[in-house]
């Protein structure tokens, strides 16, 4: 336990919520995910166009992180919980073959999945590691672009998670993330309900 | 972000992120939205 949410217990439930998500792809969540998921965020069709659809069913994003412009060719970019892969994909055509993407996640069915989907969509300029947010295993400086999309919400300590962001980006460099914000003030009661940090 | 040592923190439109899923009666509850957020290393 650390804080009023109990971390290992949180990262467990988050873990068993997006195993479902690969698993139960068509089933009912709390949240829209697929194909609804890209057009009601604000997806350009043709960012994804072509790409897997085994990821594309998968999409758990909130917003749309690409809001302000795709990567540029030859960027580095890392993913913070790259979940089934769909934004490292889209990031990976936009930066080209001169550019790297790296896909950073916890839960190692999301893993493989991402994985599968960058090898049928050939897409070799992309990696997924396994990691959490408060410890990236990405280099100091490596990257420009920082992208992550519905997953600092579920981070216990966001400024952990904002700290290794920085850590990560070059002088200069920017973040561009899609997340849940609560308009209303959160009961010190709810801080602790795992359910609620999850669904 | 400003704390973890960002700049230039921006917000761009809100997305009714919850509105037709399971989750639509809780996020309404906190007024829970998605959004894209931007912000820089200097």
């Amino acid at each position: 336990m650390n804080g009023p949410i109990d971390v290992d217990k949180l990262r467990h439930e988050i873990q068993a919520k997006y195993e479902e998500v690969v698993g139960q792809p068509d089933a009912e969540f709390h949240f829209k995910i697929g194909r609804p998921a890209l057009e009601r965020t604000g997806y350009e069709p043709e960012w994804y166009e072509g790409l897997p659809e085994d990821a594309i069913g998968r999409f758990a994003g909130v917003a749309n992180p690409f809001h302000w412009g795709l990567p540029h060719p030859g960027e580095r970019v890392v993913d913070v919980g790259s979940g089934a892969g769909v934004d490292c994909l889209i990031a990976a055509r936009a930066v080209g073959f001169d550019g790297a993407v790296v896909g950073v996640d916890m839960t190692p069915a999301m893993l493989e999945e991402a994985r599968g989907a960058a090898a049928k969509a050939d897409s070799v300029n992309v990696e997924f590691r396994e990691g959490l947010a408060e410890k990236l295993p990405v280099e100091d400086g490596w990257a420009d672009v920082v992208i992550s999309n519905g997953v600092i919400n579920l981070v216990p300590d966001k400024l952990d998670a904002y700290r290794e962001i920085s850590r990560v980006l070059k002088a200069g460099g920017r973040v561009q993330v899609a997340d849940i914000c609560v308009e209303n003030a959160v009961p010190d009661s709810a801080l602790g309900d795992v359910d609620l940090w999850t669904g | 972000m400003t704390a973890a040592g960002l700049t230039d923190v921006g917000f761009g439109p809100r997305v009714d992120t919850f509105a037709g899923a399971e989750g639509e009666e809780k996020a309404r509850l906190f007024g829970t939205y998605g959004y894209p957020i931007r912000a820089r290393k200097p």
